[in-house]
């Protein structure tokens, strides 16, 4: 007892008048678990302050629930789809998150501009094991809670670079994680006896989820993603979007003007594909979506890998459109906000009635149940406007913070269902940057809340939204 | 009275400034703008031409970054001789028509003076024609749709047997009659020591390697063969010899009885314009000649094939 009291005190945290279990036996164990004796490099980021940390979560989560847990087991060619997944959801953004259900795991991604999402869902049966477990607090209201776990991209994608060579080399990988520990253990289990031990440590955060209805879109296509990969070397890194154009006779990829656009300097390019090239080629509306070339891009690595079909299901711009590859083992799921167009504008006169409302709501739900209990939902009808290159990787554009704290979902009580929610404001903002041309986009929200001065649209109303991305819960607006 | 506005009036209007004018103004502007001009319609409709042109872009992207495209009706030229910008290098690539193109249909800004000089951004060449490497036939054209620009048409055969159409509009820029004396063909040095070059690459990694010792490089040669590249500092000299090289005859029995064989011709560049030169040489070139004029400028001469490039490195001031 003596010895623990004083272990404790080195580590730092608060005295605790009682051990329900004793500490050596845990340490021990983790040490015989780790016992293989050949090489084998850890990432041990931990300071000794998180020790104690460490010890106190698992002992309250001792005392008070079992922790959610996810647990499971690859062979090496799904390293590799596994691997592609990653560099796919990391074009969308730099976090990522593990969200284990009994669908399977799923990773999800969303932008900082929420303008695009990204989530690829692999099933249990793509893995050699799964198991996944929800905490259940027994003290508090009996509350069952997801594995919410977060990680940073810049922490998992180097461990999963050069996949052919870890295609080639790793035998098997597990991957483990439980909400109490801090950190996610992913062991590559390789040739020659060599076991590979990376410990990433994750943030507490509810995963987002948008509820997209890929049915209910009037414009769907299904192509082979070579014919778009092909497409996409037409495009230049500098471009930033694409406008997809369909007819029912033929479709056109080709780079976007946009008026602002310095046009003398920038190539258009088109690209014309036929109907006969497509697997499945249904256009209810003649429509031209704009969206941001990005995530194309990253959908293409990751069709790589799977060989199957891309669909794409679109409808008015505005609305945002879905990329999704559907195979056996896997869902993967990108949502793209377009552009929506102006009413202003005269060029596309087949999209103008259509953009101000919604007849179907594009929902926000953050996934704070894993269970049928769902005690808290918010539902949000969110348009989003394409995201430059310029305006999504700068977090420190304070309208974009207010923008995407506006879209991010509270834990608001609605009672009920999905009801009808029109949109009933659009807000232009005027985007402040160096150069002089404007580039102006559309959101539209429901609960619009900006205070960005340049707003002028009567249907405003200001709310106040914290600026931090983890306040999930404590933005609050009016609902129209 | 017409021909007379249309050699004075600045041909590069932007869109911006045409839209805000008045109605009538703009119109004008434009028809200026059409008339001078003038029509560009080439088709190349085998793979094999589609390729090579795909090549000479990439050799002209790789030289200079933005170039002058001369069309003239039996021949097409790249120029670069923005003598400040580019710090004094200029080149002039030179290729036939009859051999790149199927068919070749031009008409220059009147009668009198049947060219075309446009300004391009070498990139947005290559990379538009990068998607032609293996297509079943290639369409240039030149046209005005908001502005003036080369309209370039790739037909492609897809894996499923349809053929698919890529067009893409490069902007260009219309280089006013009175600009084109600059971009003439410039006159060949009397040189001091003409010497054929050695293997391109080797010469390339070479030269790469010295760049990171200083950026003063020293080109020598003389009428016995032999070529040295020197990189002299405080600390370390070094020095490539390539010998048996070769001279090419010489044009005037005189200078070559006046000159010792064993005397060298020396120039000091800037390194970076050297490699620069050689990183655009994919393949070896059919021919290449290096011309020295003593302490004043370095002149490269290849042949790759059909099309000739010249390439001028001055000296180090």
């Amino acid at each position: 007892m003596k010895n623990e009291v004083r272990r404790r005190l080195l580590y730092g945290g608060p005295q605790r008048p009682f051990y329900a279990v004793k500490r050596n036996s845990s340490l021990g164990k983790r040490r015989r678990r780790g016992g293989v004796k050949s090489r084998s490099f850890e990432k041990r980021g931990q300071h000794p302050g998180t020790r104690g940390r460490q010890a106190e979560a698992r002992l309250a989560t001792r005392l008070v629930r079992a922790p959610a847990m996810l647990k499971c087991g690859m062979g090496g060619s799904q390293v590799k789809v596994f691997g592609k997944a990653i560099q796919a959801l990391s074009r969308v953004s730099d976090e990522l998150w593990l969200d284990p259900s009994e669908k399977g795991l799923a990773l999800r991604s969303v932008n900082s501009c929420r303008s695009a999402y990204g989530c690829v869902l692999f099933s249990p049966v793509f893995f050699q094991q799964y198991q996944w477990s929800t905490s259940v607090k027994m003290n508090d209201n009996d509350t069952i809670s997801n594995l919410n776990c977060k990680l940073g991209m810049k922490s998992i994608l180097p461990i999963f670079k050069c996949l052919n060579s870890l295609e080639r080399n790793v035998e098997s990988c597990k991957i483990f994680t439980r909400s109490d520990k801090c950190k996610v253990v992913i062991q590559f289990f390789c040739r020659h006896g060599i076991k590979r031990t990376h410990n990433v440590c994750f943030q507490e955060s509810q995963p987002l989820q948008v509820i997209f209805e890929k049915s209910t879109c009037s414009n769907t296509l299904m192509i082979q993603p070579r014919v778009l990969a092909e497409a996409i070397v037409l495009f230049t890194s500098s471009q930033e979007e694409v406008t997809l154009a369909v007819t029912p006779f033929n479709v056109c990829i080709k780079s976007s003007n946009e008026e602002s656009m310095d046009l003398t300097s920038s190539v258009h390019s088109e690209m014309f594909v036929g109907p006969d090239e497509f697997d499945f080629f249904q256009i209810g509306v003649d429509t031209e979506i704009t969206f941001c070339f990005k995530e194309l891009k990253g959908m293409l690595i990751f069709s790589e890998a799977t060989h199957a079909p891309i669909s794409i299901h679109f409808d008015f711009p505005g609305k945002p459109m879905a990329l999704s590859i559907d195979d056996m083992l896997l869902e993967a799921n990108f949502i793209l906000a377009t552009l929506a167009d102006e009413p202003s504008r005269a060029s596309s006169p087949q999209s103008l009635c259509l953009s101000q409302k919604r007849k179907r709501s594009d929902l926000i739900r953050s996934n704070s149940k894993a269970g049928k209990n769902v005690t808290s939902k918010a539902l949000e009808h969110i348009s989003r406007k394409a995201a430059p290159k310029r305006l999504c990787p700068n977090e420190t554009l304070t309208d974009i913070s207010a923008l995407e704290n506006c879209g991010s979902p509270p834990l608001k009580r609605v009672s009920g269902d999905v009801g009808e929610v029109p949109a009933s404001s659009v807000r232009r903002a005027e985007e402040v940057l160096a150069s002089p041309c404007l580039r102006k986009f559309s959101c539209m929200f429901f609960g619009a809340v900006s205070s960005d001065q340049h707003f002028s649209h009567p249907f405003d109303s200001l709310a106040t939204a914290s600026d931090s991305e983890e306040d999930v819960n404590y933005g609050s607006f009016s609902t129209f | 009275m017409t021909s007379a506005v249309l050699k004075c009036c600045p041909v590069d209007v932007t869109v911006n400034r045409s839209l805000s004018t008045g109605k009538l103004h703009r119109v004008e502007l434009l028809l200026q703008t059409k008339l001078a001009l003038g029509t560009l319609d080439v088709l190349l409709s085998k793979s094999f031409l589609c390729a090579r042109a795909v090549g000479v872009s990439n050799m002209i992207a790789k030289l200079a970054k933005t170039c002058t495209l001369r069309i003239s009706p039996d021949k097409l030229n790249f120029i670069l001789s923005d003598k400040l910008a580019s710090g004094g290098v200029s080149m002039w690539c030179e290729l036939e028509q009859e051999n790149f193109f199927s068919e070749f249909q031009m008409e220059g800004i009147s009668a009198a003076n049947n060219e075309i000089y446009l300004e391009l951004t070498s990139e947005n060449l290559s990379r538009a024609l990068k998607t032609a490497q293996n297509a079943r036939a290639l369409k240039i054209k030149l046209t005005n749709k908001h502005y003036p620009c080369l309209t370039v048409s790739i037909e492609l055969l897809s894996v499923s047997s349809s053929s698919r159409i890529v067009t893409h509009d490069i902007p260009v820029k219309v280089i006013p009659r009175r600009l084109w004396k600059d971009l003439q063909e410039p006159t060949v040095p009397d040189s001091d020591v003409s010497i054929y070059l050695p293997v391109l690459k080797t010469m390339k990694s070479v030269v790469e390697k010295m760049k990171n010792i200083s950026n003063h490089l020293i080109i020598e040669a003389n009428l016995n063969g032999e070529l040295n590249l020197k990189i002299e500092t405080e600390l370390v000299c070094v020095t490539t010899h390539f010998k048996d090289l070769g001279n090419p005859p010489l044009a005037s029995e005189n200078a070559s009885q006046a000159r010792n064989p064993e005397q060298m011709a020396e120039v000091h560049i800037d390194i970076r314009k050297l490699l620069q030169f050689l990183a655009g040489q994919q393949a070896n070139p059919t021919k290449a000649v290096c011309n020295i004029v003593n302490n004043k400028i370095v002149h490269f001469d290849l042949l790759h094939e059909d099309v000739s490039l010249q390439y001028f490195i001055p000296a180090l001031s």
